[in-house]
């Protein structure tokens, strides 16, 4: 083990030749630093969060190793605490011990074995105390995501659903044929547009649960791909797609979540346009070299107001009335990328959008 | 029952919603006049600069819209000088059926009453009912 990987261990004693004979006894093991007093002990606290047991004696001078403990658990409650007593102090120690302020206590004068065990075993607590925070943390947003999900998901499934019946409604009291032809046009959109929630919503599980499945990826098939379901589009709404690849190297990847990817920066480059330009675009390029895909997606368009650039990632949000929008996109964006480690930059005026992306071979 | 004519204001970001909730209000017959917004602000504006009028209006808005939704419509309505807000009648729409959202629709005095979407011909007549 280097010392980088070594267990941080601190050791508070008030009598230097304690602290001189710890850390000659343990310093080929444990990464030891040593406090004379319980200021010093703090500092080194402060100086360095991730150590992860302390020792201490418990008849110190200005307090008890038990005072000490009691007094540092609410700033520092990961480490874990072990009190070391020579002392006929039994009381005071059990009395810790049952409040859940030190993990053992060791007896004077220790065995080198004694506190070996006590370290690597607090060590082992320790860890897994860490992870289960850890854990507990992924959960609570797991439910937060769950919570968010099943309140836009009455939204924005019931919402084209409601619309669709609302039509109906206002259909049976028409005679006139024209009228119930342009309500059925309408009542397509709804569908449509329930169509690609689900959609969407298929994308964000398979992000979620699906494998990464790394293979070769040819970006000249995915942009051909993407140009033939972009090609209406652009010819409909007039907006001039422009592609460039540059691939010259292979690169492996994650091909579902690299099309999740561009599908959503894409569909928004085409759909988020100034409806009056004459000269509307929305372009494309791919970049492969030094095992890194560098893609540009820019457009004309509205841009992202300012204010709400830093929550364009956030699950649910949209940032524009338009009614095509189902809060989906750019969440599936940032979790395809953070499968693949890659990063997203985005760069927005009144001008237009550009979206760059950094995506790594695998 | 009065026949009196109402003016109708609605707000939803849905174009569809807006749509519908125009043909419905004008199948009532008691229709003098009828405005929707995609967007709650531009319904602001609009309640800021209209004319006086005698009329009661009522307003339908939707809970869940984006950039400013439902509530921070009916916030910002409330911040309205009193004589601005006098013969206003404020409806709540959606298809939320988060009961949060429905509690938290008793909160605001200026709203009469939280609606299930979509708007039909049978809800609309029951609101009428009442003016």
């Amino acid at each position: 083990m280097n010392g980088k990987d070594k267990i941080k261990v601190l050791y508070i004693d008030d009598e230097q030749n304690n602290l001189i004979s710890f850390k000659a006894a343990f310093r080929f093991d444990y990464n030891i630093f040593v406090a004379i007093n319980t200021t010093e002990a703090i500092n080194h606290l402060k100086a360095n969060p991730d150590i992860s047991v302390i020792l201490s004696d418990q008849k110190m001078p200005d307090k008890t190793g038990v005072e000490f403990f009691e007094e540092i658990r609410k700033e520092f409650p990961n480490p874990i605490r072990i009190l070391i007593t020579g002392y006929a102090d039994i009381e005071s120690v059990i009395n810790a011990i049952n409040r859940g302020h030190v993990y053992r206590y060791i007896k004077k004068p220790w065995s080198e074995d004694d506190i070996r065990s006590s370290i690597d075993q607090g060590y082992k607590f320790y860890v897994t105390t860490a992870m289960l925070a850890v854990k507990n943390e992924e959960l609570q947003k797991a439910y937060n995501e769950l919570d968010k999900f099943a309140y836009s998901a009455t939204h924005d499934m019931r919402g084209p659903i409601l619309s669709v019946l609302g039509i109906i409604d206002l259909a049976k009291h028409t005679d006139n044929l024209a009228d119930v032809k342009e309500m059925m046009g309408m009542m397509e959109n709804a569908m449509l547009k329930l169509d690609n929630y689900i959609q969407n919503l298929h994308d964000y599980y398979s992000i979620r649960r699906g494998e990464v499945e790394i293979a070769d990826i040819n970006f000249d098939d995915i942009v051909k791909d993407l140009s033939d379901i972009y090609e209406v589009t652009s010819k409909m709404n007039n907006v001039k797609f422009v592609k460039n690849v540059q691939q010259a190297e292979t690169f492996r990847s994650d091909e579902v979540s690299i099309k999740i990817i561009l599908n959503n920066l894409l569909s928004n480059a085409f759909k988020y346009q100034v409806k009056n330009n004459e000269n509307k675009f929305v372009e494309l390029d791919v970049n492969v070299a030094k095992g890194i895909a560098n893609i540009v997606v820019k457009d004309n368009g509205i841009g992202i107001p300012e204010n709400s650039i830093n929550q364009i990632f956030n699950m649910f949000y949209r940032g524009n009335s338009e009614e095509v929008g189902s809060g989906f996109g750019l969440y599936n964006v940032k979790d395809a990328l953070g499968k693949l480690n890659g990063k997203i930059d985005v760069v927005s005026s009144a001008d237009g959008t550009t979206f760059s992306i950094a995506i790594p071979n695998k | 029952m009065s026949q009196e004519k109402l003016n109708f204001i609605v707000v939803d970001d849905s174009k569809l919603d807006c749509f519908i909730a125009e043909k419905i209000i004008q199948n009532t017959g008691r229709c003098a006049s009828v405005s929707t917004f995609q967007q709650a602000n531009d319904a602001l504006i609009y309640l800021r600069t209209m004319a006086a009028n005698d009329i009661p209006t009522i307003i339908f808005v939707d809970i869940q819209m984006p950039v400013m939704n439902g509530f921070e419509f009916v916030e910002s309505f409330e911040t309205l000088p009193a004589d601005r807000r006098s013969n206003f009648y404020i409806y709540m729409l959606s298809s939320s059926i988060n009961e949060n959202d429905i509690a938290r629709v008793k909160g605001y005095s200026s709203v009469k009453q939280f609606l299930n979407k979509p708007l039909t011909s049978s809800t609309i007549n029951h609101v009428l009912e009442q003016f």
